[in-house]
């Protein structure tokens, strides 16, 4: 039963300064609050975020003026959720850390499932790295699929509530209030911190355009709560210990109703395909598995492909084992296909993805990237052109903290 | 000083990290006039050293030339050190020439802060004095000077001058239109004399382009307006004319070497480290035929380019590739679109003047530019925003205006959606003819009206003067690219001054432009 990993746990209400409570379970035999001298790293992902929308969020856009800044930064694929904040953590791409996208197609169990297991990450995260060295760690988690597959993974673990309907995810104000209290009550060695909510809104943004004033109004709302933080860890004297990379797993492209792709559709007109393939939507990306006889795959995927190409809205499609430079790996499947901008797969039917605002094709790759923080380790007001990736995230902390790369490896870049 | 055997200057171009292409021109003997195809083959040495006093040399080398092409000298130095500031100069019966400075390109690993160009288009001699030129040469700061094109004008004498009576303020050799080889050699040879343009030709290497003007007005794969097959002669003799002069008169890598006659590919190249790499365009010689007058459907026909499709592969090739932070894209004609509906009927003539072919009763766009050429537009933007592609940079010549411009996406929604696919700076002219000077208003009366009505009806276009000439500074680092205009007083004043107008800026990023209140310093 989970009961007895759950009873190595202990849960803590703690009061934030709103007067709400947080619920944070904390692994046993921790003692809270380290030494005023240490060295504290925040990782505050902005779900979703474009690079040009960082100036709409002036407490963002001064951390990314006062620090590094890697304007041509990029997410990698499968630009979604998951993955990217899951290569984050690893400082390695899905061929070795096992979560290529949202959603796949477990072929043991026979069904498409989200990659939000905690058992799906297959190598050590720097989160566990840390605790190893006698750190600790605290996730602090909007999405509840991020929540659950990081697992209890850190030595502080906010459990994100309220959960909104629909969106399945807490809003910043919550998670901002639950980060600050958890900093104030734990004060964690690394906080890895997600906003969800301009991802969201850009999700729901019906109108099918960028900007509009849901838009707008999550930039401005999160960008209150990225200054709430800042200013908790400056006026309670962290500051001058702190880095804090700022990022996002991946960006946003939005599409009309009309501009939907269907590849279910268009492989079930080859009687030669027909109930032999599943399709794990994520998106702006396609992920096909062949499900026939091993012995047809090849001459399938390559026909699925072909099938792919001369669909309406299709930008690419790749056949993952033949390109390696994916560095997907055999639990994203067989075919990899992307859309255009201004399209969005819809599996298995028109209606099954009515999700104006989505990601996930090279679109969608563009990201905000930058270290900041008042730490000497962090160089100020520089940008550099170098394209730093979301798995650089783990070796800029490794190099911060001093801690080396696991026997897995790293494949990203310190960006310090 | 300028003497006898080197009256034509000096000049550097095309640089790459460890080579550059440098540039003279000998006049042995009286008779070896340009064009004339007199006179005896010379060997001519040049030198390259690090100090001015030409102390040391750090490389040095032999150049036979004579009359098969016209004298000129041509030599791509290579195994020089990145980044780094060169002097040259060459010798001739044991006299100098003028000593010209030069730059070599960032090595492709380097991450230089900053990169700042000078940015220049349409000189045309017989409207006006080069004190755009004069002035760039005066700054220090600059790393290389980018031409847009109409670097020469083919007219004769009063067929194209100073404002709208066409008044030639200096009068275009030979006295006219330039059809043959030895008409293009000769008047690159009187443009090469002008001082304030020799002046910059020995400060800072060059990166040029052509656009029509170097061949004739509005040239097509095909022709030209200002071409009439059989009584000129035939349009592709013309131009491989037109081309060899370049090729021998330009400090510029075609079909990737200094070699004249080797190919007159110009479309190429050059990398900037990590931080940018520019794309030259040639937007004249593979394109189709510009539309008629009305409008017409063709304009959205697929099978009609304006890049032909090896050059478009090429620029798509260059905008994903992802070796430099920036794409700088130099774009002889404008890509943003943009409409003139809504234009009073009695300014869309000088407007159309201005702006290229486009006529009384006509389409309400720009044929000559992308506009006229919608398919292979919508393909360069498609790619941009499939890809995600940051940090495209396209920097524009031809239509002797400033304008600022986001790219939009799908111009149809652009003012809902702001959706940006890169930005476009557009630099004005060194002296051929705008706005006021065709209409004969004084700057910044009628032109106002006209510039607020296409931005009202064009809101990507965020920056445009339709009066003034002169130059432009671009500088690019990491965080952003930001166009610094200066405008000239009088053309017809040969010693006017120079004053900054406005900046506009684009954080990396963005794919947006915004003001910002003051230059680069000089």
């Amino acid at each position: 039963m989970s009961g007895v990993q759950a009873s190595r746990r202990t849960v803590l209400k703690v009061a934030g300064a709103s007067g709400a409570a947080y619920a944070f379970s904390t692994a046993a035999g921790i003692s809270p609050a380290g030494a005023a001298t240490k060295k504290r790293a925040y990782v505050l992902v902005i779900d979703g975020c474009r690079p040009g929308e960082v100036d709409a969020m002036p407490n963002v856009a001064a951390l990314r003026d006062a620090g590094t800044w890697y304007p041509a930064a990029r997410s990698l694929p499968v630009m979604e959720t998951i993955p990217n904040h899951v290569m984050m953590m690893t400082g390695c791409r899905p061929a070795r850390n096992g979560v290529p996208a949202n959603q796949i197609y477990d072929r043991t169990e026979a069904v498409l499932r989200n990659s939000d297991r905690p058992t799906d990450i297959k190598v050590a995260t720097i989160i566990e790295q840390l605790n190893a060295s006698g750190r600790t760690t605290g996730t602090v988690l909007s999405k509840e699929y991020l929540y659950t597959v990081f697992g209890e993974r850190a030595t502080h673990r906010w459990e994100p509530f309220p959960l909104l309907p629909v969106t399945e995810h807490s809003p910043d104000v919550a998670t901002t209030s639950a980060a600050i209290a958890m900093v104030e009550q734990f004060d964690p060695d690394l906080v890895f911190i997600n906003l969800g909510d301009v991802d969201r809104v850009g999700h729901s943004d019906l109108t099918g355009t960028t900007l509009k004033a849901a838009r707008q109004a999550a930039l401005a709302s999160t960008n209150i709560q990225v200054g709430r933080m800042v200013d908790k860890l400056k006026s309670s004297g962290k500051w001058a210990s702190s880095m804090v990379i700022v990022l996002a797993d991946h960006s946003m492209d939005w599409s009309v109703p009309e501009n939907t792709i269907s590849l279910t559709s268009a492989f079930n007109q080859d009687p030669t395909l027909t109930g032999k393939f599943q399709i794990a939507q994520n998106g702006g990306a396609d992920l096909v598995y062949w499900t026939g006889s091993s012995s047809a795959r090849s001459a399938a995927v390559a026909r699925m492909r072909t099938l792919a190409l001369a669909t309406t809205g299709v930008f690419q499609a790749h056949v993952i084992s033949e390109t390696p430079s994916l560095r997907l790996g055999a639990n994203a499947g067989d075919l990899l296909v992307y859309c255009k901008a201004g399209w969005r797969f819809s599996d298995p039917g028109p209606q099954s993805n009515p999700i104006p605002g989505n990601h996930g094709h090279p679109a969608t790759e563009p990201i905000p990237f930058f270290v900041s923080g008042g730490s000497p380790a962090v160089k100020k007001g520089v940008a550099r052109s170098a394209t730093a990736h979301t798995m650089d995230v783990t070796p800029t902390l490794g190099a911060y903290f001093g801690v080396k790369a696991p026997s897995s490896g790293w494949e990203g870049t310190s960006r310090l | 000083m300028p003497n006898a055997y080197f009256a034509h200057g000096v000049a550097s171009g095309d640089p790459r990290p460890t080579s550059v292409v440098l540039w003279t021109r000998v006049t042995p003997t009286a008779a070896s006039k340009p064009g004339s195809g007199q006179g005896p083959n010379v060997s001519v040495t040049w030198q390259v050293s690090t100090t001015s006093a030409f102390t040391t040399i750090a490389a040095t080398g032999k150049v036979t030339t004579g009359p098969a092409r016209d004298h000129t000298v041509k030599v791509d130095v290579t195994g020089l050190k990145p980044a780094a500031p060169y002097y040259y100069r060459f010798v001739y019966a044991a006299t100098h020439s003028a000593v010209g400075r030069t730059r070599t390109a960032p090595a492709a690993t380097t991450s230089p802060a900053n990169l700042r160009f000078g940015v220049v288009s349409c000189a045309n001699l017989q409207a006006g004095w080069f004190s755009s030129y004069r002035h760039l040469a005066k700054r220090n700061d600059l790393h290389a000077v980018l031409h847009l094109g109409d670097y020469i004008y083919e007219y004769g004498p009063g067929e194209y001058g100073y404002g709208n009576a066409d008044v030639d303020i200096r009068k275009h050799e030979p006295a006219h239109e330039i059809l043959k080889l030895a008409d293009y050699r000769q008047r690159h040879a009187q443009y090469k004399r002008d001082v304030d343009l020799q002046a910059l030709h020995a400060k800072y290497a060059f990166i040029h382009t052509w656009d029509d003007h170097e061949v004739a007005d509005d040239a097509w794969k095909g022709g030209a307006v200002n071409h009439t097959e059989g009584v000129e002669g035939s349009f592709t003799a013309r131009r491989a004319a037109a081309h060899q002069a370049f090729d021998e008169w330009m400090p510029v890598r075609m079909s990737g070497s200094a070699a004249p006659g080797d190919g007159d590919q110009i479309y190429r190249r050059l990398q900037f480290g990590d931080l940018a790499e520019i794309t030259m365009l040639d937007l004249r010689t593979y394109r189709d035929k510009q539309l008629a007058a009305q409008v017409d459907p063709a304009e959205a026909d697929p099978d009609r380019t304006i890049t032909g499709r090896a050059q478009m592969d090429f620029l798509k090739d260059s905008l994903t590739r992802r070796v430099a932070q920036w794409k700088l894209v130099g774009n002889p004609v404008m890509i943003a679109p943009f409409t003139f509906a809504g234009l009073p009927q009695n300014l869309v003539d000088p407007v159309n003047d201005t702006a290229g072919l486009l006529p009384r009763d006509g389409v309400p766009y720009n044929v000559d530019q992308w506009d006229g050429y919608t398919d292979d537009r919508r393909e360069v933007f498609e790619t941009l925003r499939d890809n995600g592609v940051t940090d495209s940079l396209f920097i524009t010549g031809d239509i002797h205006s400033g304008w600022a411009c986001d790219l939009p996406a799908d111009k149809a929604t652009y003012l809902a959606s702001r959706n940006s696919v890169g930005v476009e700076f557009v630099a004005t002219s060194v002296t051929s003819n705008n706005l006021k000077d065709i209409t004969g208003t004084p700057r910044r009366t009628t032109s106002v009206a006209v510039e607020e009505t296409l931005k009202a009806n064009n809101p990507h276009i965020k920056y445009l003067n339709f009066d003034d000439h002169g130059y432009s500074v671009l500088d690019i680092t990491a965080k952003r690219a930001q166009m610094d205009w200066y405008i000239l007083g009088d053309r017809a004043d040969k010693n006017t001054s120079s004053t900054w107008t406005t900046s506009w800026a684009t954080t990396a990023g963005s794919q947006t432009v915004r003001q910002v209140d003051a230059p680069v310093g000089a």
